[in-house]
């Protein structure tokens, strides 16, 4: 995220520049938004290789298509569009987003951050959810439980939670009413924390 | 405590600041008198921020140049054309485009010179044209500064067919009278005016005739040059030949030289005669033919040439036949 702090230039001259065929503007605007992108990607797919390759074909559509970008939303909508959009379509196709790798009975015996987490759960805990999700293993298990949300919920999910879109943003790049939005989030949350307390029982 | 429709969409929206103030005060003063709402909101707050630390992981090393290899490939595959190379691409295809501009420019050219040396427009020269409206001879004579010489004997016969007979007969007959002087040619037989025209006459007197006759070539629906060889028998067959065009081999200095000119208008003549789609328009509708058909070749390159009053040694035999094409 470093050179997203050095790079300052807004994305309406970077795209202008795109569009009088300044191949240093497209990198520029790559470099600016990769790791954003690769980020959501990674949180909606779950895998690393994916979501690489996710990112470079979400990078290839937008310079591909960014003659025919109107700017009639902002350029960082537009392309999370493209990233989210790519993304789903990929996750529909995939029968490997199945999470048959959460096991429930190896996380119980994996006593140490299933204990944690339960702890953090409970309500009387005492502990910070941001330390606690550093945790590697803990990590990948909430990585894990955003996966078994379905395709609708997680993208809304990460938009906001993770990426920290508001709310006009996700219903533009998702292309859906800002109450559908509330009620994919609300319900995004509610599964989610069923889903590490059912877990974690 | 009263069930609160949509509740969790309320707090949600609560925590993500995306409630109105006054929806945020009422939130506020909800939270504050319940305690069970105000559990569902720690709950909700709590899933939020565990997510939210989630740590940010960076993008693998290679994505920009994985991206430029994927456009660059594209590019070579013949798919969507690259970005990256487009402002050098943009360069290159406008010198292309330049460069394929100029070639066409220059084939055009080529083979506009081409053409036009074979189908020139009627340039007015020489005694064929004195009738012409649009220039009249003298202009010609003085533009121009032709050898004079004293050309060969020319030997041949002039066949034409004409649908109006008794017209076109009649035109020349009045022809010949006015132009060729009457000790210069003779009828085979004088009282029968169809019969074949025999003339022995100057190249001055023979240009000024053809100059006449050129008026009525329109009413002709065909003339055929048969120009004498030296070989006994044989002969240069020009067929759809025009005025001008017998004035040009008549008018050539030697015998070598006119029967290649004769030659050379049988050859085109020949083309332009079967022209694809000339008999498709003649179908159609026999008047247009002749707007699109292709003016018959003529001589364009300045060659020695008689001047009207200049050669009065009669050493042109020309028959002139005509007959009926009903």
């Amino acid at each position: 995220m470093t050179e997203v702090a050095n790079i300052n230039i807004d994305d309406a001259v970077l795209v202008r520049q795109c569009w009088q065929g300044d191949s240093a503007a497209i990198e520029r605007l790559i470099l600016k938004y990769q790791n954003r992108i690769y980020n959501v990607i990674l949180k909606i797919c779950a895998d690393p290789d994916d979501a690489a390759e996710l990112t470079q074909d979400t990078f290839v559509k937008i310079i591909e298509n960014i003659d025919n970008f109107q700017g009639r939303s902002g350029f960082y909508t537009w392309a999370f569009r493209i990233a989210v959009n790519l993304t789903l379509n990929y996750c529909r196709r995939n029968t490997r987003l199945g999470f048959s790798s959460l096991d429930a009975e190896q996380i119980r015996e994996n006593s140490q951050p299933g204990k944690v987490l339960k702890e953090l759960l409970s309500n009387e805990s005492s502990l910070d959810p941001a330390s606690v999700a550093q945790d590697k293993e803990v990590c990948q298990i909430v990585l894990e439980s955003l996966k078994k949300l379905d395709d609708a919920q997680r993208a809304v999910v990460v938009l906001r939670d993770i990426e920290g879109m508001n709310y006009n943003q996700i219903a533009n790049v998702l292309d859906i009413e800002l109450g559908t939005v509330r009620s994919r989030l609300s319900r995004g949350r509610k599964k989610l924390r069923q889903i590490l307390e059912a877990i974690l029982q | 405590m009263k069930e609160i429709p949509n509740l969790d969409e309320l707090l949600n929206s609560f925590i993500d600041g995306e409630l109105a103030p006054r929806q945020h005060t009422e939130v506020q003063r909800l939270v504050a008198h319940d305690e069970k709402i105000a559990r569902r909101l720690d709950e909700l707050q709590q899933c939020k921020m565990f997510l939210s630390s989630l740590p940010v992981v960076e993008a693998p090393p290679r994505i920009l140049e994985n991206v430029k290899a994927s456009l660059a490939r594209r590019t070579l595959l013949g798919e969507e054309p690259s970005a990256f190379d487009e402002q050098i691409g943009a360069r290159h295809l406008l010198g292309r485009k330049l460069f394929a501009a100029a070639a066409m420019l220059g084939l055009v050219g080529i083979l506009a010179a081409v053409v036009y040396s074979i189908v020139a427009p009627t340039v007015p020269r020489g005694p064929i044209a004195a009738g012409r409206r649009d220039m009249p001879a003298t202009v010609d004579l003085a533009e121009s500064a032709p050898v004079t010489v004293v050309a060969a004997p020319f030997s041949g016969r002039l066949e034409l067919q004409t649908s109006t007979l008794p017209a076109v007969v009649g035109f020349i007959n009045r022809a010949i009278e006015e132009n060729i002087p009457s000790d210069e040619w003779v009828a085979s037989d004088q009282s029968k005016s169809r019969e074949p025209h025999s003339l022995i006459c100057s190249g001055e007197s023979f240009n000024l005739l053809l100059a006449r006759l050129d008026d009525i070539w329109d009413k002709l629906d065909s003339a055929t040059l048969f120009v004498d060889t030296e070989v006994f028998g044989r002969k240069v067959i020009v067929e759809a030949v025009t005025a001008e065009q017998v004035a040009g081999i008549v008018n050539q200095v030697d015998s070598t030289r006119r029967i290649e000119v004769a030659r050379d208008f049988a050859v085109l003549n020949n083309i332009s005669e079967h022209l694809p789609g000339r008999e498709i328009l003649a179908a159609i509708d026999n008047t247009t033919v002749d707007l699109i058909t292709p003016p018959k070749p003529v001589l364009t390159e300045d060659t020695k040439k008689f001047i009207p009053g200049t050669d009065a040694v009669k050493n042109i035999h020309l028959t002139i036949a005509v007959t009926d094409n009903q």
